[in-house]
């Protein structure tokens, strides 16, 4: 495998994709690290699939720059792709030929080389006992293995991954995941795109937020869910008294009282571990008895939430 | 998936091949195994010139009086006339497969994603179409002439010359119906709708436009115009609907090749995929 040297595999500024009136794509400037497994992240409708199809060229962007292992494109297409597979949507295929069949297609349109990658692809998806099948008889999960199959023919350097999973039952969801993280292991590099916010929390080291088109937020999984809300659950002795504690100290946005507990949320301009120490340290001084200390960072999903909620609010 | 073939390696060493055949191998290979296809295509072609010759056959050993040998020129040129008809429909069947086929089956973006130029994609389907209308339509004239020449009995026999011009003239026919085909089902993307067009135009329209002489030279500019005017004299020795000059005819077919052809392929390269 021949790895491109550059720290960025997916590179895209300014990149704009309208339909007539409707922008698909605004202004997006992305880094995909080498060797990392990266999540597109946002919902349906968000753009996602558009900028996939831009940077395989299956579209062309209405403004702005694209560069895919160090290539532009689209004008150095040919070599950048060489190194790529992807799986857009749902895979499709010729349902009259067999899965083999359809790689032999497939290989021949790339370098001389993919037709020997053929039998490895197949074993390593799970595939070498159905391959000479037709396709119109493979289940959907089939044809998405079929599609990774496929996209192995390219040795790939980078795999665009768009929706993978759907289709496939927990288990193959389960294998898929697994199957991602070896082709990082062997410093491959997966761009995931998906709108399932635990798909990417489990499978990926970066992500990248879209929503409404845009990229709202970039970066590793732990530090855009370090920028969300962090709250404490509380019980003590005393609920009323550590309330009145809580409501005059500089960390707490705010103190509720229910049923489990109090719900601490803290400002967000803090940090979460030394407030979250002061704030124990008062109640003990105030010689309350803690039966409950359970500081809570947002997950993905929850920064996700907020992070899209509050763009509504906005707009 | 499983986990104990996660470990399978994909070969990464350099073996030099031919490139180009190779996506016209697939193409072919995509066609052939059309069985839907194929089958329809040897029924037009294959099928009727057994059925014929048999039938002319029976007829003349039952009743050789009243029926004269199956074989001859003049059976040959009846033959020939409902074979190159029949010919072009089987190629405007695999011709608008062959341009839409890909889009049809949504394998064409994922053509497109292995980087290969667009117009590669769409020149390896002309020959693979040419590919498999021959051996089809090959074997459908092999049958013609030998029965014509095997069965003539008392009537002229056609010449080794008369049979390689109509081979060559049915060629082109079928041939041209193969571009034609391609290059509008590629431009449109849609292969009954091309089935459709062509069909009511080489059936229907044309054949109409041809016996209208009140349009005058304008008929030189159809397709059927052209191909009528290098038909083996011989064998059909009505003559020419429209009278055209041997480079008028040469100058129309090329015409008549070029523009859907180049259609498609402009089609292919900047659709959307």
């Amino acid at each position: 495998m021949n790895i491109h040297a550059g720290p960025n595999v997916v590179e895209t500024s300014g990149l704009t994709k309208r339909f007539g009136d409707r922008v698909a794509v605004e202004d997006v400037d992305l880094r995909v690290p080498r060797g990392s497994a990266f999540g597109y992240l946002g919902p349906n409708g968000a753009g996602k699939t558009t900028l996939i199809r831009m940077l395989l060229g299956l579209t062309r962007a209405s403004a702005g720059t694209m560069r895919l292992l160090g290539r532009p494109v689209p004008s150095d297409r040919a070599k950048a792709l060489a190194r790529v597979g992807a799986i857009v949507e749902e895979p499709r295929f010729y349902g009259h030929l067999t899965g083999r069949e359809n790689l032999t297609v497939i290989a021949a349109a790339r370098e001389p080389e993919a037709h020997a990658r053929i039998d490895g692809a197949l074993a390593r998806a799970g595939l070498s006992q159905r391959a000479d099948e037709r396709v119109k008889r493979y289940s959907l999960g089939m044809r998405q293995r079929l599609g990774v199959a496929r996209s192995l023919l390219a040795d790939p350097e980078l795999l665009i991954l768009d929706e993978p999973t759907n289709g496939l039952d927990p288990a193959g969801i389960h294998e898929f995941r697994a199957m991602i993280r070896g082709f990082v292991a062997e410093g491959r590099t997966v761009l995931l795109s998906s709108h399932l916010l635990d798909e990417v929390e489990k499978i990926c080291d970066e992500v990248a937020i879209v929503d409404h088109g845009r990229v709202v937020m970039q970066g590793s999984i732990a530090e855009l869910a370090a920028g969300g809300e962090q709250t404490i659950l509380i019980a003590t002795s005393d609920d009323g008294q550590a309330l009145a504690i809580l409501a005059e100290h500089r960390a707490v946005a705010s103190a509720t009282a229910a049923p489990d507990g109090i719900r601490v949320r803290l400002q967000t301009d803090v940090e979460g571990e030394p407030a979250a120490d002061d704030i124990g340290r008062r109640l003990v001084l105030a010689d309350l008895a803690i039966r409950r200390f359970e500081p809570t960072r947002a997950s993905l999903e929850q920064r996700f939430l907020e992070i899209t909620s509050r763009l509504e609010e906005a707009a | 998936m499983n986990t104990t073939t996660a470990t399978v390696e994909l070969p990464r060493t350099r073996r030099r091949a031919p490139r180009r055949p190779r996506l016209v191998n697939a193409e072919f290979l995509k066609l052939r195994k059309r069985r839907g296809l194929v089958l329809s295509t040897l029924a037009l072609t294959v099928v009727p010139m057994i059925v014929a010759y048999t039938v002319l056959l029976i007829l003349h050993v039952v009743d050789p009086d009243k029926h004269g040998p199956a074989g001859g020129l003049e059976n040959l040129s009846g033959s020939m006339e409902v074979l190159s008809q029949l010919s072009v429909v089987a190629a405007i069947l695999v011709g608008a497969t062959l341009g839409a086929g890909d889009l049809g089956s949504g394998v064409f973006r994922e053509l497109v994603v292995t980087g290969r130029s667009r117009l590669a994609l769409f020149g390896a389907r002309l020959p693979a179409g040419l590919g498999l209308v021959f051996t089809v339509v090959g074997p459908a004239f092999a049958v013609t002439a030998t029965a014509s020449t095997a069965f003539a009995g008392s009537s002229d026999v056609p010449g080794a010359g008369l049979l390689a011009s109509s081979a060559g003239w049915l060629g082109l026919v079928t041939g041209l119906a193969l571009v034609l085909a391609l290059g509008v089902s590629s431009a449109l993307g849609s292969r009954g709708t091309t089935i459709g067009i062509l069909l009511g135009w080489q059936l229907i329209a044309m054949p109409l436009l041809l016996q209208i002489g009140a349009l005058g030279s304008l008929r030189e500019g159809l397709v059927g115009a052209a191909t009528e005017r290098l038909e083996p004299a011989r064998l059909f020795d009505g003559g020419a609907t429209v009278p055209m000059s041997l480079a008028a005819a040469v100058a129309v077919i090329a015409a008549w090749a070029v523009v859907p052809l180049a259609a498609g392929a402009w089609r292919t390269c900047r659709r959307d995929a």
